[in-house]
């Protein structure tokens, strides 16, 4: 048994597809064309992904949420006792957060309270605090923005300030103290932060009240006991963990990218036809060249052979070009129209940067979709040649 | 040793109708001996050639090669079978075009994956022996006729075959490149050689080096 | 059901296989009931030539499923962080009850398929094409098998459910478990570690005297016994844990993937054993090439699997 590669039978291969040069562009572009939009849809989730992977790993362990009718009202500050006493409880923190609704630019801004140097706001803001002076921030009643909040109060003429519409209808004036720009710009692009004062006035909220609490636990495997405790001491409680999250989010990517890909497989089974068509239209020169083949000696195997190493050489050039062209497109381009698939809220949530994410398997992914449904659709055209008759040579 | 043994070759011509190509032919080629097939067009040489080569199957009757039923073989093994054993040489040249003079002589060898300090060495030797050095790496159909037809023959000898056949060598060419075929002929014969030309080209008809000239008339030979 | 993008990759290349291989089956019915070498017929004639395409067709196959069922190992693996309560591809492949089963069902439909090309290789080599017949029942056979595969990738995909708390792996593979192994747990795991050098000594013997039966016989109880005294003794000794039986955690990164290598140099080294064996029986002649391979890397498995009971002793002076 021979195991070495036939280099000779490999040149051959090589040669012919450029001696059938304009069929084969053809395949190759629309090919490469397919394999791009599909690694450049797999980058683009994946980037997400990682990016909500990086927000959701600094969320809070468990989130407790009070219902009424079915929808989120706010808590009172007096449950805050009870829950602290729950064992393996370390802190509970009541947040004040809002979302304003600012209509000149159609977008929605978070607006966050903090007091102090609160521990869950610790691992995304403490960057910030370097740089801004808190103190200062809570005498003044001024906010810090997000970067693209800037921009956006920048595009309406604000400058320096901004002013909120409170529900009775007066405005209340807010200085602008700095603008950030966070690791994970996907999550805190539009984030407002201030006071919690500030907050509780523009949104109209009692004093004694918060919008939710967020739970730090001493051990994450008691998460779930925790939560079903909580339940029984407050029934009317929502508590969200962690977990829950992550696998929703989890989820919902996996979800949009499979429809994506739903539709994906769809349009390879369209070009599966179209490789099957172009495959099967011999020429005369073609079949007058497989008869001189055979008839020097080449088995229908050898032949077989040799189209193998041509879909094999196309295929694997288009999916090398399309996956470098996609990661420039993604990662150098940052994505320009096809993001908006993805996060199609654009305007909602200002521009960001996709980072830099691939893994082993996203390439598995995009070859086990190209190369191989390429190479089984020149399976039958190149059958059909290499057992075609050679005594056509003799005529 | 070739043996055709009471063959018969029938093409299918449409749905129903046939034609007899070869009625019940035999015939016996010893190694070494020159056989020239003769007679008019369409008389049935190149079906004979075909059987031979076992480009096509007998309808009736086989074909032995070398004490080996080729009649008997399964497609894939009549390739191996041609590539051990014979050369051709076509009427057409039947190179491939838009390959290089050095590209066409190779292709014979490809499928066995050759050496290729060995292959370098062999093609010099062949192309040496053609006068061709210097159109190694031409394309072919920027080639002559009479080039064209010395790389096929080149081609033809490239896996040293026991076998060379010939069909209608010389009906693309002039007298004065007719007359180096021959020369060149005259040169493969050797001994070990078995070489079967069909032809109806009169400059064959009477060269001394040729052993034995059949003639061929309606698929019978007379 | 989960419609992740591995998912769909898998179940679109199962469509490929289930198109091109019903193709196959039914070429292979025709010529398993009309191949007659002898005969001159056009239908005899057209058969050859199909046979090729039948050929082609099993060895895309094969060449594609080799890595898939790799990439559905990788899959599960990735799973594992979805589904609730699974570490690893253990517990995500036994979140459906017929998990091992289809997991073991999908090796032998490697050793299947790849036999079939050996098979194929000698029925080309001689101009009698003694095999081509069998090859083409076997084929038809290998295809019903086919069909169960993919219909249990689709079943298995459709009833996996994030929300459904599975067992780790720790569960399933300890004595405590029901599981129908669940009894190796139970014996002497050093007794398996007797057994399985005791095979390996008596299969490296056997490829001295090249007796067909014996070779065969032996490489079949070297990949049971190598896969139980894995589970039983040498995984433990990767985890370096001597509660973790896991036999999948150690195809996970943690690992260095080494798992991957464990299985493959098995895979090719009981392969070639045991298709080295049937053919040295139906050519009666010793198949020494299969037989070194063979040889090579059921060795390689022998020492690298050994490597780590060893060099733990070494670096602490104890067994675990
Ligand atoms: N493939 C074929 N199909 C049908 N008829 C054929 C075929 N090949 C040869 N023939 C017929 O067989 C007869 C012999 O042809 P051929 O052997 O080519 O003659 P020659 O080579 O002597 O000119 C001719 O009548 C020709 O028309
Ligand atoms: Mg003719």
């Amino acid at each position: 048994m021979k195991s070495k590669i036939n280099l000779f039978l490999f040149d051959f291969s090589v040669l012919s597809i450029f001696r059938r040069g304009s069929k084969n562009i053809f395949i190759f572009f629309v090919f490469t064309l397919l394999i791009f939009l599909l690694s450049s849809v797999l980058f683009i989730s994946n980037s997400i992904k990682s990016e909500l992977d990086t927000t959701l790993n600094a969320l809070p362990d468990i989130t407790v949420q009070r219902l009424q009718a079915g929808r989120a009202i706010n808590m009172p500050l007096s449950r805050l006792n009870k829950l602290l006493a729950i064992d393996g409880v370390n802190a509970v923190i009541p947040r004040v957060w809002g979302y304003y609704y600012f209509a000149n630019a159609g977008a929605n801004f978070s607006v966050v309270g903090i007091d102090q140097f609160e521990d869950q706001y610790r691992d995304l803001y403490t960057k910030l605090c370097d740089k801004f002076n808190f103190d200062k921030l809570k005498k003044d009643s001024g906010m810090l923005i997000g970067s693209g909040i800037d921009q956006m109060l920048k595009n309406n003429f604000y400058q320096g300030y901004f002013n909120f519409v409170k529900p009775d209808g007066s405005l209340a004036k807010v200085k602008i103290d700095g603008v950030f720009k966070a690791d994970t710009a996907l999550e805190s692009n539009d984030v407002i932060v201030m006071p919690i004062k500030k907050v509780r006035e523009i949104f109209g909220m009692k004093p004694d009240e918060a919008v939710d609490f967020v739970i730090k636990v001493a051990n994450p495997s008691e998460i779930p006991n925790i939560a079903r405790k909580i339940t029984e001491i407050y029934p009317d409680t929502r508590v969200i963990t962690k977990e829950d999250l992550k696998i929703s989010y989890q989820n919902l990517f996996d979800y949009k990218g499979g429809l994506f890909l739903a539709l994906f497989v769809i349009s390879t089974f369209t070009f599966f036809m179209i490789i099957y068509d172009k495959a099967s239209g011999v020429s005369s020169d073609e079949k007058r060249e497989i008869g001189i083949l055979k008839a020097v000696g080449w088995t229908i195997d050898d032949i077989l052979k040799e189209k193998f190493y041509e879909a094999f050489v196309i295929s694997f050039v288009s999916f090398i070009t399309a996956l470098c062209l996609s990661m420039f497109y993604v990662y150098f381009l940052n994505a320009p129209l096809l993001r908006n698939i993805f996060i199609g809220y654009s305007n909602l949530k200002p521009a960001f940067d996709l980072p830099f994410s691939f893994d082993f398997q996203t390439f598995a992914i995009i070859f086990f979709l190209t190369v191989p449904i390429y190479i089984a659709a020149t399976i039958i055209p190149s059958w059909r040649v290499a057992s075609m008759d050679a005594d056509e040579v003799m005529r | 040793m070739i043996e055709l043994k009471n063959v018969t070759k029938e093409f299918k011509v449409g749905a129903k109708d046939k034609v007899v190509a070869l009625k019940d032919i035999n015939l016996h080629v010893q190694k070494g001996e020159i056989v020239l097939l003769k007679g008019p067009s369409g008389s049935g040489k190149s079906t004979i050639l075909s059987l031979i080569a076992a480009l096509n199957k007998p309808t009736i009757g086989e074909v032995i090669v070398d004490g080996k039923r080729v009649s008997k073989l399964a497609d894939n093994f009549t390739s191996l079978f041609r590539r051990e054993n014979i050369g051709f040489i076509f009427q057409r040249y039947n190179l491939i075009p838009s390959l290089s003079a050095k590209e066409n002589v190779i292709v014979p060898l490809i499928p066995s994956n050759p050496d290729s300090n060995w292959l370098e060495d062999r093609l010099q030797e062949l192309f040496q022996n053609f006068s061709l050095e210097s159109k190694m790496e031409v394309m072919v159909k920027n080639l002559s006729g009479g080039e064209q037809q010395r790389v096929a023959i080149a081609r033809a000898l490239v896996n040293n075959p026991s076998i060379i056949i010939a069909d209608e060598p010389t009906a693309n060419l002039d007298k004065k490149l007719s007359l180096e075929f021959i020369e060149i002929l005259k040169k493969l014969k050797n001994g070990h050689n078995s070489i079967i030309i069909a032809s109806h080209d009169p400059l064959f008809f009477d060269l001394d080096f040729i052993d034995r000239q059949i003639d061929i008339h309606n698929g019978e030979i007379l | 059901m989960l419609l992740t993008p591995e998912i769909i990759t898998i179940l679109a290349l199962d469509f490929i296989f289930l198109f091109f291989g019903t193709i196959a089956f039914f070429i292979s019915i025709r010529i398993a009931r009309y191949w007659d070498l002898n005969s001159t017929t056009p239908l005899q004639y057209k058969l050859e030539k199909q046979s090729f395409l039948v050929a082609t067709i099993i060895k895309y196959i094969f060449v594609v499923k080799l890595p898939l069922f790799l990439f559905f190992i990788f899959t599960a693996n990735k799973l594992s962080n979805v589904i609730v309560g699974a570490m690893c591809a253990a517990g995500v492949v036994n979140s459906v009850s017929f998990g091992s089963a289809m997991f073991f069902y999908k090796i032998l439909n490697l050793y299947i398929f790849g036999f079939w090309l050996v098979l194929n290789h000698f029925d080309l080599k001689n101009e009698n094409q003694p095999y081509t017949r069998y090859k083409f029942l076997l084929y038809a056979i290998g295809f019903i098998f086919l069909l169960v595969e993919i219909y249990l990738d689709i079943d298995f995909f459709t009833s996996l459910d994030v929300s459904k708390l599975v067992s780790c792996c720790g569960a399933l593979f300890s004595a405590a478990s029901t599981s129908s192994f669940s009894f190796i747990f139970t014996v002497n795991k050093l007794y398996f570690v007797y057994i399985f050098y005791a095979i390996f000594v008596l299969l490296m013997i056997s490829y001295i005297f090249k007796n067909a039966f014996v070779v065969l016989s032996l490489n079949l109880i070297y990949v049971f016994i190598a896969i139980i005294s894995l589970i039983v003794f040498f995984g433990t000794y990767i985890y370096q844990l001597p509660t973790h039986h896991c036999p999948f955690c150690m195809l996970q990164k943690n690992y260095d993937y080494i798992g991957y290598v464990v299985y493959i140099t098995l895979y090719i080294g009981t392969f070639f054993g045991i298709s080295g064996a049937i053919m040295s029986i139906l050519e009666k002649k010793k198949e020494k090439f299969y037989y070194n391979v063979s040889a090579i890397f059921n060795v390689i498995y022998a020492i690298i699997i050994s490597a780590y009971p060893i060099t733990y002793y070494i670096k602490h002076g104890a067994w675990l």
